[in-house]
């Protein structure tokens, strides 16, 4: 396969970046857009994360794909007649210019960190959906983003735009064949959804062992709007996700579930923010994580309600299972009250080993040890599982959780 | 092969503190047999050890099954070799559904060394039919077949689940905990019907029923009666020991046996 890639992200000038987007064809202020922010990469410096090592990666050897070529679409329906969109960023910047205009870069500041300003600069991959007003698409649409070559890099820029009344599932698949080569994703993922619109968000995370994932989702969510968003992360050498919902509009609610199990030496960070905003906004999280081996996984999350919001209801729920006595997770969860009208908040949270009487009363049944900790873990994932529309890639999920057991 | 249970000198420690202090019983096959005790005489402790509870320590004694000192059995080998254990508190397996629990322990006993598992696994069928079957005998809403095992049951559902277990497993000798307790008189009945139902289809069936109450021993009839007390059997007999008991209650056996 011959691909079209940019020289090594050290040999990249502004010239470059601003040819190479005239080529495609895009829109000045595209063209504007990416420029500033590879601007802001090339001056500014990695960051810091305490729990996210970085020491054995090389930004400036990564190979960047220079066209759209990782991303995968599928539906089961045809939806053009209903006005639904669901193509490539790319291929909508042609149809759906003024919202892409509108939308892009309007959750997520790209100045945020480097590599958020080089998946603005860079992008080529990346999907945009649309569903218009009061419109329900019944089916989950999928996109899947693989590594196009060993070692290269991707930076698929996703945007989820769901009008009043629309009702959609979207999952998003971040998928390899175990290459031994060192690999690169940055994915980021914008969601606007619209005043009491329902969205079920699945993202799940199944690289192979050498990739480092540094991603960022944001959901907006508007006044009476459902998030329902369950992530599973498997994969990946390195993970670090920063994901928020804000709850922006009265009335609007996330129910949020994540799987995490890491092995070997994989060292997978997700931090979740959740805030409220908007009057009787309502927030769940369910956080799951396995640790084996020698992995180590952080949970660094955290419940803002902000001082305009008025009888918020939050609750969030975060467990570690550790099946080796050398793997780590790190719990950092923290709370900001920034208002005095709090109708609940609650938080509760455990760590710790596979428990002892479970395992007893299952061997009582004649259930042997080791099959009694793949049911535990199972039953540990379930809620999470439970939540993946997709009867094929859920069998998929729960056959590689059973393989790293 | 002995299918009687038999318990010689059985020494228990928990914490470093003694509860059984030298047990000997004998439950034979095709009987039921009931224990009696005050509370924390050690009936628990008992059940447990019989069962291979790693938090109970043996310090001595045996305890002989189909020709094994099956002390030395993990918990998992003495269900296959036909142990069964209805607990007095039941466990809760988050996001574990009852029929997949049910399903995973009935495959482990029909697996065999050297055949492949879906070889010998039960099949969907069959499973399914003799679970709903069985539900519908012991009176459980077939909605729970699909509910995680015993999260949220209350404690009178959790004890019909056990019953469950025990008529979908058929061991050869069952342990049952205080299987009385937290059931009201109508799920009493239905209980030891369900117990009663297996004992006749597998008559040579050993039982081990323990309990505080006269109540159960109405509808499941034993054949004889231990008093456990303090660690020790301190007295057999049939089933007017349990009259007994339920007339005069356990002082006139503490006097007896203070004064012995
Ligand atoms: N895990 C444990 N840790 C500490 N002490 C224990 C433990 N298990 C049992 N014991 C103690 O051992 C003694 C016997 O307990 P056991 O549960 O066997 O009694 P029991 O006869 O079943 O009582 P009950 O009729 O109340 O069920 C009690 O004093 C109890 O406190
Ligand atoms: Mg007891």
């Amino acid at each position: 396969m011959t691909m079209k890639t940019f020289p090594p992200l050290g040999e990249i000038s502004d010239a470059m970046v601003i040819e190479t987007s005239r080529a495609a064809g895009e829109p000045e202020w595209l063209t504007e857009q990416r420029a500033e922010a590879w601007r802001f990469f090339a001056s500014a410096e990695p960051p810091y994360w305490r729990r996210t090592d970085l020491s054995k990666f090389k930004p400036e050897q990564v190979i960047a794909a220079a066209d759209t070529a990782a991303t995968s679409l599928y539906q089961e329906e045809d939806l053009a007649d209903q006005g639904v969109a669901f193509t490539t960023l790319a291929q909508a910047l042609r149809s759906h210019e003024a919202l892409i205009r509108r939308y892009l870069g309007a959750a997520i500041e790209p100045t945020r960190h480097k590599f958020l300003a080089l998946n603005a600069a860079l992008w080529q991959d990346g999907v945009f959906l649309y569903v218009p007003k009061n419109v329900s698409v019944e089916l989950p649409l999928t996109a899947v983003f693989s590594m196009p070559i060993p070692g290269g890099a991707i930076m698929p820029r996703n945007l989820i735009i769901l009008d009043d009344g629309a009702s959609v599932t979207f999952v998003e698949e971040y998928h390899s064949i175990a290459a031994s080569d060192q690999a690169f994703a940055a994915p980021v993922t914008e969601i606007f959804l619209g005043n009491d619109s329902t969205l079920r968000f699945v993202a799940v995370q199944t690289w192979g062992e050498d990739v480092y994932h540094i991603g960022a989702q944001k959901a907006r969510v508007g006044r009476g709007a459902a998030l329902e968003w369950a992530a599973v992360n498997l994969g990946a050498r390195v993970q670090h996700i920063e994901a928020e919902t804000a709850l922006e509009g009265d009335g609007s609610r996330v129910e949020w579930v994540a799987a995490t199990f890491a092995a070997d030496h994989q060292n997978l960070l997700t931090a979740p923010w959740l805030r409220h905003i908007g009057a009787k906004t309502e927030g769940h999280m369910d956080f799951k994580t396995v640790v084996k081996d020698q992995s180590y996984t952080t949970f660094d999350g955290m419940i803002k309600i902000e001082h305009q919001s008025r009888a918020t209801v939050s609750r969030l729920e975060e467990h570690a299972l550790h099946l080796s006595p050398k793997a780590r997770s790190d719990s950092i969860p923290g709370l900001m009250i920034d208002t005095n009208d709090v109708a609940k908040a609650g938080h509760a949270s455990t760590s710790g080993e596979v428990d002892e009487e479970q395992l007893f009363y299952m061997r009582s049944r004649g259930i042997p040890r080791d099959e009694a900790i793949h049911l535990i873990v199972m039953g540990f994932f379930e809620p999470v599982l439970d939540r993946i529309p997709n009867d094929a890639l859920r069998q998929r999920i729960a056959d590689m959780i059973e393989a790293k057991i | 092969m002995n299918s009687d249970l038999v318990i010689k000198d059985l020494r228990v420690s928990v914490e470093d503190k003694e509860i059984l202090k030298g047990v000997n019983l004998t439950v034979k096959a095709g009987t039921i047999h009931a224990i009696m005790g005050p509370n924390g005489s050690g009936k628990s402790t008992l059940a447990y050890t019989l069962m291979g509870h790693p938090g109970y320590t043996v310090t001595g004694g045996e305890v002989w099954y189909q020709g094994r000192n099956i002390l030395e059995l993990e918990p998992d080998e003495r269900s296959k070799l036909g142990l069964f254990l209805a607990f007095q508190y039941p466990v809760a397996i988050p996001g574990v559904t009852v029929a997949n629990f049910l399903r995973a322990a009935m495959n482990a006993h029909r697996a065999e060394e050297g055949k492949d598992p879906k070889e010998t696994a039960i099949p969907m069928a069959q499973f399914r039919k003799q679970l709903r079957e069985q539900m519908a005998a012991l009176g459980i809403d077939e909605s729970f077949a699909r509910r995680y095992l015993n999260e949220g049951f209350s404690g009178g559902e959790k004890k019909r689940i056990e019953i469950l277990q025990m008529a979908m497993l058929e061991p050869k000798m069952a342990i049952m905990d205080e299987t009385d307790s937290g059931l009201d008189i109508d799920a009493l009945k239905i209980v030891a019907q369900g117990v009663n139902t297996l004992y006749a289809r597998h008559p040579e069936m050993g039982v081990l029923v323990i309990t505080h109450y006269q109540r159960l021993l109405n509808y499941i009839k034993p054949h004889f009666v231990s008093v456990l007390m303090d660690g020790r059997i301190v007295r057999e007999g049939g089933p007017e020991l349990a009259l007994e008991l339920e007339e005069k209650g356990y002082d006139f056996l503490r006097e007896e046996v203070a004064s012995a």
